[in-house]
């Protein structure tokens, strides 16, 4: 009985407890500029989180706040229940992955593999051994003693997961790990990861800036910019209900409109544009009363563009403008078309839908959405902030 | 007719950077060979009975200058030299990674000594030495003002290696439980050793080869480059050459340690 309990305890240590990963107002000053600006933020044990915005929001600052890179000018950041501010990385139960990987070019993979034993006093057999029985998870066992030039990206790269996991870690911080692979190496090393991180069961954060990159693999996204998070949700949350116009735009290249409520009934509520655009909401999605401003994000792929001159009974939902540009992308066509007064207005039709109705740059079209298909934003677009996604 | 024929400044060029190579090499291959110059052979062409003989005569004090007694002071003062360079540059390439105040200064100060001429400065070492009581010799004028022309290559070498290195290595350490002597010792030596033998290098052969900042520091015995000097004034025989043939072989191996080692290490890492 004793031994069953002595045994539990070990494995307790061994794994190191919870993973969660807590933020108490935390903020990040370089000199006057605030790098991250009173972030509180709660992963829970066990997540894929995927922190995502544009370079300089302050993404990789929290991760690296989070590893013991960095330390926070103010607030609290949990490991479990400890507060692991002014803690070396080793002692928070954290290993993080560099976006260069930072494999010691002087140690052979095994070598490399083996440096936390070494760091550790464990002897040169010893930890050769358990850094060689690291290698079969990476598939890397038929390489241990070549040296890290001598590796593709790929192949450093799980070696670098490989030196990380060794340290049995609570935490895996990936540092943006997948943008120094081509595209083909990227999507395979992409599932690699979301399946290794399924089998520890440990939480993995990991810093992107690419959106279909966080979609595939978060339990959770945290959209970043400018030192805040706009939002924190699940993937299917923050691309089909963003909050602000922000997300909307950088997650899913939405569309957004911004305009007036002009009235409203039970079901519906009337949003009328500068340019003077009629737009149909569900009432039940609009705070906003009459007479305020509010927008609205449209998914690109919801949205039907007709040729303008025919029948299309409805003007609601419904804006006139010329098209600007057509990509053909394989499987759907995208269109971009000018709407006076409000600006770009970008379309992913199918493309039997496109060929069956086809339009060239300069064609008078109209774009037209279902009421259902559009979404009331939380906060109203300033326009203070350009899209990095509209193209 | 055909397309990849070379356009004429090729063999303008090519003309040049043999006359360059020549030009570089040519004195010290006449060296090289005159060192072999026979009993009855002359300071001059042509090389008549070719012979070992002047090489020994190099080792004869009563002859020739007390070559090895000279090369007893150069190949000691040349090593410690050699390795107080490194240290200092490696120990200053660490502090130059973080920015401080005052570094851009600092910097400029260490380099501007590359400027200053090494006869003036032998002079003012003296002179400062005679202040401060202190006997001018080999092993402390003659070292301190070797490290004056040592220390800017090795600082202007060590700045670039470590400038390059990417910190996340350290930080790689950091997060795998090193200690900063283990980051260091570990992960950051073995990393910048290749810059590191480059800096013994130049440390090791510009004090072996120094002349004007030996001139009046090293006391009364001379060191191997003011011992050839003399040499040159009162000797009028091929040893001459040999002792050059010797001494720049000599060079020349220390040169070729220092690059095999460098090639075996990049070799190693797979680079």
């Amino acid at each position: 009985m004793n031994a069953t309990v002595g045994d539990k305890a070990k494995s307790a240590a061994h794994t190191g407890g919870s993973g969660q990963i807590r933020l108490v107002d935390v903020t990040k000053s370089f000199g006057p500029t605030q790098a991250v600006r009173n972030v509180s933020l709660t992963i829970p044990h066990g997540s894929y989180c995927c922190m995502i915005g544009p370079s300089g929001c302050g993404k990789t600052t929290i991760l690296r706040m989070v590893a013991g890179h960095e330390t926070p000018s103010s607030g609290e950041i949990y490991i479990g229940d400890d507060m692991v501010v002014g803690k070396p990385p080793v002692a928070r139960g954290t290993a993080m992955m560099f976006q260069s990987y930072a494999l010691f070019p002087h140690l052979t993979i095994l070598d490399n593999v083996g440096f936390y034993l070494k760091m550790r006093g464990v002897g040169k057999v010893e930890r050769r051994n358990r850094a060689f029985e690291m290698l079969p998870r990476v598939q890397l066992d038929h390489l241990k003693d070549r040296m890290p030039a001598q590796l593709s990206g790929g192949q450093q790269q799980r070696v670098a997961l490989a030196r990380a996991l060794i340290t049995n870690p609570k935490v895996l911080l990936l540092d943006e790990p997948l943008s120094a692979l081509d595209e083909f190496l990227r999507l395979q090393m992409r599932g690699e990861l979301k399946s290794l991180q399924a089998e520890l069961g440990i939480t993995f954060l990991h810093v992107t800036h690419t959106q279909p990159e966080a979609i595939a693999l978060a339990d959770m996204v945290v959209v970043m910019d400018n030192g805040v998070i706009e939002q924190a949700g699940t993937a299917r949350e923050i691309f089909n209900e963003p909050k602000t116009p922000y997300v909307a735009r950088f997650m899913g290249a939405q569309n957004v409109l911004t305009g007036a409520v002009v009235s409203r009934s039970a079901e519906t509520a009337i949003i009328k544009t500068a340019a003077g655009g009629m737009l149909e909401a569900p009432a039940a999605q609009v705070v906003a009363t009459q007479g305020q401003a509010v927008s609205v994000s449209i998914r690109r792929d919801l949205v039907d563009v007709h040729r303008s001159g025919g029948s299309h009974g409805d003007t609601r939902n419904a804006l006139e403008g010329t098209v600007e540009a057509t990509e053909y992308q394989g499987n759907f066509v995208k269109i971009t078309v000018r709407i006076e007064g409000e600006g770009q207005f970008v379309a992913n039709i199918s493309d039997r839908a496109y060929f069956a109705e086809p339009v060239v740059p300069g064609s008078r079209v109209t774009v037209s959405w279902k009421s259902a298909d559009m979404h009331v934003l939380e906060k109203v677009d300033t326009g203070e902030k350009g899209s990095p996604y509209a193209e | 007719m055909s397309t990849d024929r070379r356009p004429w400044t090729f063999y303008v060029l090519a003309t040049l950077f043999t006359a360059f190579v020549i030009f570089l090499y040519g004195p010290m291959i006449s060296v090289l060979v005159l060192a072999f110059q026979g009993p009855s052979g002359a300071l001059t062409f042509p090389l008549r009975d070719p012979s070992l003989m002047w090489f020994g005569e190099v080792f004869n004090p009563s002859r020739v200058g007390d070559v090895p007694g000279a090369f007893s002071r150069s190949f000691p003062l040349a090593i410690l030299v050699m390795l107080l360079t490194v240290l200092v540059s490696v120990a200053a390439g660490f502090g130059f990674r973080r920015r401080f105040f005052g570094s851009t200064v600092l910097f400029y100060t260490a380099i501007a000594s590359l400027i200053v001429p090494g006869l003036v400065l032998s002079i003012g070492v003296l002179v400062t030495a005679r202040f401060l009581g202190v006997s001018a010799n080999w092993f402390t004028t003659g070292l301190g003002a070797h490290l004056s022309w040592t220390l800017p290559f090795g600082l202007l070498i060590m700045f670039a290696v470590l400038g390059r290195l990417s910190p996340s290595y350290e930080e790689a350490a950091y997060d795998l439980g090193a200690t900063r002597w283990q980051t260091v010792m570990e992960v950051v030596v073995p990393i910048v050793f290749p810059g590191m033998i480059a800096v013994a290098l130049f440390g090791f052969t510009l004090s072996y080869d120094e002349f004007p900042r030996s001139w009046l520091t090293i006391g009364t015995k001379n060191t191997l480059p003011l011992e050839i000097w003399t040499m040159t004034t009162n000797v009028t025989s091929p040893s001459l050459y040999a002792l050059g043939a010797m001494t720049t072989a000599i060079s020349f191996l220390v040169i070729g340690l220092a690059l095999g080692s460098i090639y075996l290490i990049q070799r190693k890492r797979g680079g």
